[in-house]
């Protein structure tokens, strides 16, 4: 929101500069974001008075003008029709910027220079209103009073000299939505009392009672309504301060009347609405919730349609305005309107803001609604639009107010307790302080006894309720840089404190061993392929469909991470994330939508390999990744967290998204998968590499991981180191010639390593040769050859039973 | 002089004379077995260890060992010569060549930023604690004092995940307050960072999820005063020991009184740059006195205990403190940018 300064001083007395004033508020918590002078931009123009006009020698349409700019007189050529001896006109001197170039089809602006037109020289600019950026009229120049004096600054002459500063309004505050509000505000910084213009108004002797009637069918929703009616203005332009009082807060000049009402908006924070009163059947207004479905055409010409819980300004016939937000098209003031009906009311703030989230209007009026008006200011802001309307658009105003005002407000009472209110903010206030600053923000203390402040606060402070408000606004305006900064060492031990995770272990780990941590977006794109059977979250209202639907797997995020590098020539990715993924709970159907418990959140790892082991570097070997150095990693990390209760299945069914897959055991519970990117999945990212993946469980990893170390003695006697070379058919995996090694190794085998893997000739067809390095670790007593001889003896017999296998020889 | 220290000296000599005459992995081959296998020369002599009497044993065997290492790395380095590439071709090592490359990982500038931030706090005795990222409305807003249909709400454009709107994407790391408050009694001092949700257009600024911290300490007698000087501690703990810092009153809906934190720009000393906006000062994080209603909600009695929260934005941070213009580089994940960190 926009303030101007100059009107701020129409309510209270100040000498603050703007920066001072810009800082100072900004300290209070009323944000100044910026701030500028409306009047900069016309630094070089001045007030000119056209002393002769004589035709241009070489162009029928221009004209050659002397003009008296004060300190000189000027040549200048001017195109306009309306250009003549004797008028007052506004005059760009060179240098000055032009703000919107009338011949440029953009109106952009541009900077004025001596130059000759048609080879006459001119020395400046005559300027429309156009150019000036002052309104659209460009059909001539700007014509200014008879009374102007030559050679004065435009920004003076017009009063467009001010500052405006541009306002956060934190939500709490609707009171500072005003000129008013900000005033007050300001009586904290200048020990002043701001104040709102005295009303002088002439009533005729025709009441308002005996010309409009007002029925209230609604008084929760519509807590008061004032109304007035004014007679026999007449619409037209508001005068040239009240449009440069609005344009300066970036409201645009409508007509007199709207612009009165506006203007007093602005004033008081109180919004009001001027109805064509003949346009009012019966002159009468009714206030009720419209009809479902009903519609209704906004005063922006917009259908709308109603719902049950919309209030509705009505006539005796039809509506005539959406209470609170916008009048309707309807009852507007026209130029042919002479009787007004002016209302000022107070509307409950919920059922505003959900008719303005409803119907998707947000107006100066719903916002100042919605965060709660003074309730109080309602007939003042009537008489003061009737004042205005009198003095501007020369109407009669009627004698007296309507005022439905059924339940009065209390004002709050709230009883402050002096030593709380330095317990919490570590101050020493005293109790005299504290009556004083708080009587800067209009608070009027009540009662006082030995530990107790009590106070009224004032009407339009509906922000302040408890005793707690009040100890802000004391922090406030005692200032938060002038509390004490303390701290104190009182570090609590009785809970253990816990500041290291499995993550950090994890992310130390992998970033060691030359993984690349990322961060994927977890909203994503509808995914064009998931896991079976996995549903997933959806978002209702996503702002766009990139980020519409929560990951169900770190893939959905990953995969584009790993396009993205390529495209720019990373093809080598070692990369990891530790994210969360989202997922509706099976069974979980439409009525349990409203229920936390139907999402699930599931806290993963992702491991994502690509491209080369390494750089090819004459020294160093480099070959394409493959499934098993995927496997190395995930072997290396587990073992390191889960101290090897882990075991990898074949996973026939092989996933949508992952083939040649291996599903991962933690302590007997599937945690995830290992494999190679499916052909299908990785076409559909517009992935030519390979990619090998793995995504694990991280709640498992975490609760198989364990913390508590304990040792275990070193071996005392020397290990024995036997090679075994088997041949067997080549069906036979691995896993299960290692496991009936390990089976018949009776607890001695502390190392076992296939270092040779063999099909060819020397084995035959159908069969594959498995060389295997032992390692036997005795711990009871040296292990003789004998003893070791015989142990080999009994692992060769019993992969020969258990696989069908032949001892290699050599 | 002991007869095996002798044979030791001529098996040292022999060996020498043989590794230098073998030229190439045969002959080599040839002298490990003759000095080196598990019968070899060097072997025997240990044998013979058994042999002499045990008060010279000591010495010997400790002269014996020393043979074995000798021949060993000698034996090793020959054969490191011979197997040199062919292209190596001087004795002397180019030892301006490259080394082997190993690849070389580092974390994500968020984490590192969350990391650095919760070792300042941890330091101070605070836990790390989380919570869901999928929200109920009550953990998000109700319990958090902001009440329905206020324009408090409107602070924090929201994702929405049912359509009765109880359910949703948590907006900032508060929640996770209430959670720790209703799962501890005070004294409560804790930090928790995650993921938050803004239903925003995508900008150079703005992201539709990004990172915060929270923090929390309630016990008896905490005070504004206190809530300051931990802060201003975190700032000169992370933004260096001369930064000058001021609190603004603001409004949150969960903590009362409110403040904005703000720093002097670090990056043109507070003399106003582009960063700052011109204004010499940076926000750095908001935070307050947990407001009695939420102590409420939890079931604290807001008469013997009170606290402070505060939280701050993490990629806004890193963009700060790193120079990175556009936070989306955070996202893209290019590892061009993240090798940087």
């Amino acid at each position: 929101m926009k303030i101007s300064h100059s009107w701020l001083k129409e309510y209270i007395r100040f000498s603050l500069s703007p920066p001072q004033l810009a800082a100072r508020l900004s300290m209070l918590g009323l944000e100044v974001e910026r701030y500028e002078n409306s009047g900069a931009k016309y630094e070089k123009f001045v007030v000119g008075h056209v002393l002769e006009r004589s035709k241009h020698p070489h162009a029928d349409r221009l004209s050659v003008c002397r003009v008296d700019v004060g300190a000189e007189v000027l040549q200048i050529v001017c195109g306009a029709p309306n250009v003549a001896a004797g008028q007052k006109v506004a005059v760009g001197l060179p240098g000055a910027t032009v703000p919107r170039d009338q011949h440029d089809p953009q109106g952009r602006p541009f900077v004025l220079q001596r130059t000759a037109i048609r080879g006459v020289e001119s020395q400046g600019m005559i300027c429309s209103e156009y150019e000036l950026d002052l309104g659209d009229d460009r059909d001539g120049i700007l014509i200014l009073d008879e009374k102007a004096k030559v050679g004065r600054k435009l920004a003076d002459h017009l009063g467009l000299n001010d500052v405006q500063y541009e306002v956060e309004i934190t939500a709490n505050r609707g009171d500072w939505l005003s000129h008013i509000g900000v005033a007050r505000e300001m009586q904290v910084l200048t020990g002043r009392r701001a104040a709102l213009p005295k009303i002088r108004l002439k009533e005729s002797r025709i009441t308002t009672a005996s010309q409009a009637k007002v029925h209230i069918l609604d008084p929760k929703r519509c807590r008061r309504y004032a109304a007035r009616v004014v007679r026999g203005i007449r619409v037209g332009p508001s005068p040239i301060w009240l449009q440069n009082r609005l344009s300066a807060i970036g409201i645009r000049s409508i007509n007199n009347v709207v612009d009165i009402t506006n203007y007093v908006m602005m004033e008081t924070g109180q919004p009001v609405h001027a109805f064509d009163y003949d346009q009012l059947a019966g002159r009468t207004i009714r206030v009720r919730c419209a009809d479902e479905g009903e519609t209704f055409v906004t005063l922006d010409g917009k259908q709308r349609i109603l719902r049950s819980d919309i209030l509705m300004i009505c006539d005796a016939e039809k509506h005539v305005a959406i209470a609170g937000v916008m009048g309707g098209a309807n009852s507007e003031i026209s130029a042919e309107t002479t009787n007004v009906l002016i209302e000022s009311a107070n509307f409950e703030p919920s059922n505003i803001r959900r008719t303005s989230k409803y119907l998707g209007m947000s107006t100066d009026a719903s916002q100042r609604f919605e965060r709660g008006v003074d309730i109080e200011m309602a007939p003042y802001a009537a008489d003061r639009v009737a004042q205005l309307l009198m003095e501007i658009a020369g109407g009669e105003v009627l004698k007296g107010v309507i005022d439905f005002y059924p339940r009065k407000l209390k004002q709050a009472i709230i009883t402050l307790r002096p030593s709380r209110a330095n317990e919490l903010l570590g101050t020493r206030i005293s109790d005299q302080q504290m009556v004083r600053f708080l009587r800067r923000l209009n608070l009027r203390l009540t009662k006082r006894s030995k530990n107790l402040l009590e106070f009224e606060v004032p009407t339009y402070r509906l922000d302040l309720e408890e005793e707690i408000d009040l100890i802000e606004e004391l922090a406030r305006v005692y200032g938060y840089n002038n509390i004490e900064t303390e701290t104190r060492t009182t570090i609590e031990f009785s809970k253990p404190i816990v500041t290291r995770t499995v993550h950090d272990e994890i992310r130390t780990y992998l970033s060691g061993a030359g993984f690349q941590e990322i961060l994927g977006f977890s909203l994503i794109p509808p995914p064009k392929v998931d896991f079976p059977s996995i549903r997933a979250v959806e978002v209702l209202n996503p702002v766009t469909s990139e980020a519409a639907v929560l990951r169900t797997s770190l893939l959905h995020s990953a995969l584009p991470v790993a396009k993205h590098n390529w495209a720019h020539g990373e093809r080598d990715l070692r990369l990891y994330e530790i994210g969360t993924v989202f997922s509706r709970r099976n069974g979980s159907n439409g009525d349990k939508d409203e229920e936390l418990e139907s999402y699930a959140e599931e806290e993963r790892l992702l491991i994502l390999l690509s491209g080369r082991t390494a750089k090819p570097q004459f020294n160093a070997g480099s070959r394409e990744v493959d499934l098993f150095d995927l496997k190395g990693e995930i072997e290396a990390l587990l073992s390191k967290f889960n101290l090897d209760k882990y075991r990898f299945i074949s996973y026939d069914s092989a996933t949508a998204l992952i083939e040649s897959a291996l599903a991962v055991e933690i302590n007997g519970t599937y945690a995830g998968l290992l494999g190679k990117l499916a052909k299908s999945v990785a076409e559909r990212f517009d992935i030519e590499d390979e990619v090998f993946v793995s995504e694990l469980n991280l709640e498992l990893i975490e609760q198989a991981h364990q913390r508590e170390k304990k040792y275990r003695a070193l071996p005392r006697f020397p290990s024995v180191k036997r090679d075994l070379a088997f041949v067997v058919d080549s069906s036979i995996s691995h896993e299960r010639i290692e496991s009936a090694i390990r089976a018949a190794g009776e607890g001695f085998i502390s190392e076992l390593l296939l270092f040779d893997l063999y099909v060819g000739e020397q084995v035959g067809p159908g069969k594959k040769s498995l060389a295997y390095a032992l390692k036997f670790q005795p711990y009871e007593k040296t292990m003789t050859d004998a003893e070791a001889d015989a142990l080999v003896k009994k692992i060769v017999r019993a992969v020969e039973e258990g696989c069908g296998a032949r001892l290699r020889s050599e | 002089m002991n007869a095996l220290l002798e044979k030791s000296d001529q098996i040292q000599r022999e060996f020498d004379e043989a590794l230098a005459q073998a030229n190439d992995r045969d002959e080599l081959e040839r002298v490990r077995i003759r000095f080196l296998s598990r019968h070899g020369l060097v072997a025997q002599l240990f044998e013979q260890l058994k042999e002499i009497p045990s008060e010279e044993k000591p010495s010997v065997g400790k002269a014996l060992n020393i043979l074995k290492a000798r021949t060993l790395e000698r034996f090793h380095e020959k054969k490191r010569t011979l197997e040199r590439p062919p292209g190596d071709v001087g004795k002397e090592v180019d030892l301006t060549l490259p080394g082997r490359p190993r690849p070389i990982g580092t974390r994500h500038p968020i984490t590192q930023t969350i990391d650095e931030i919760r070792q300042i706090f941890a330091s101070m005795g605070f836990s790390i604690a989380y919570g869901p990222e999928i929200e109920s409305d009550y953990y998000n807003f109700e319990a958090l004092n902001f009440p329905p249909d206020h324009p408090a709400r409107d602070m924090q454009d929201t994702f929405f995940l049912s359509k009765g709107k109880k359910v949703l994407l948590r907006t900032h790391t508060s929640p996770v307050q209430i959670r720790t408050m209703e799962r501890q009694r005070p004294p409560v001092r804790e930090i928790m960072p995650g993921r938050v949700y803004r239903n925003e257009a995508v900008s150079a600024r703005s992201l539709v999820s990004f990172h915060q911290i929270e923090g929390l300490y309630v016990d008896r007698g905490v005070t504004f005063s206190e809530l300051k000087g931990t802060l201003v501690a975190f700032a000169h703990q992370f933004y260096g020991k001369d930064v000058q810092y001021r609190f603004r009153p603001t409004f949150f809906p969960f903590t009362e009184p409110s403040a904005d934190m703000h720093i002097s720009c670090f990056l043109c000393k507070g003399k106003g740059c582009r960063m700052c906006k011109y204004g010499g000062w940076l926000e750095i994080l908001g935070a307050g006195m947990v407001h009695p209603h939420v102590f409420k909600y939890v079931g604290y009695d807001p008469e013997k205990y009170s606290g402070f929260a505060f939280g701050m934005g993490i990629e806004r941070i890193a963009s700060l403190r790193y120079g990175v213009d556009d936070i989306r580089m955070f996202y893209e994940n290019d590892v061009r940018f993240l090798r940087q960190f």
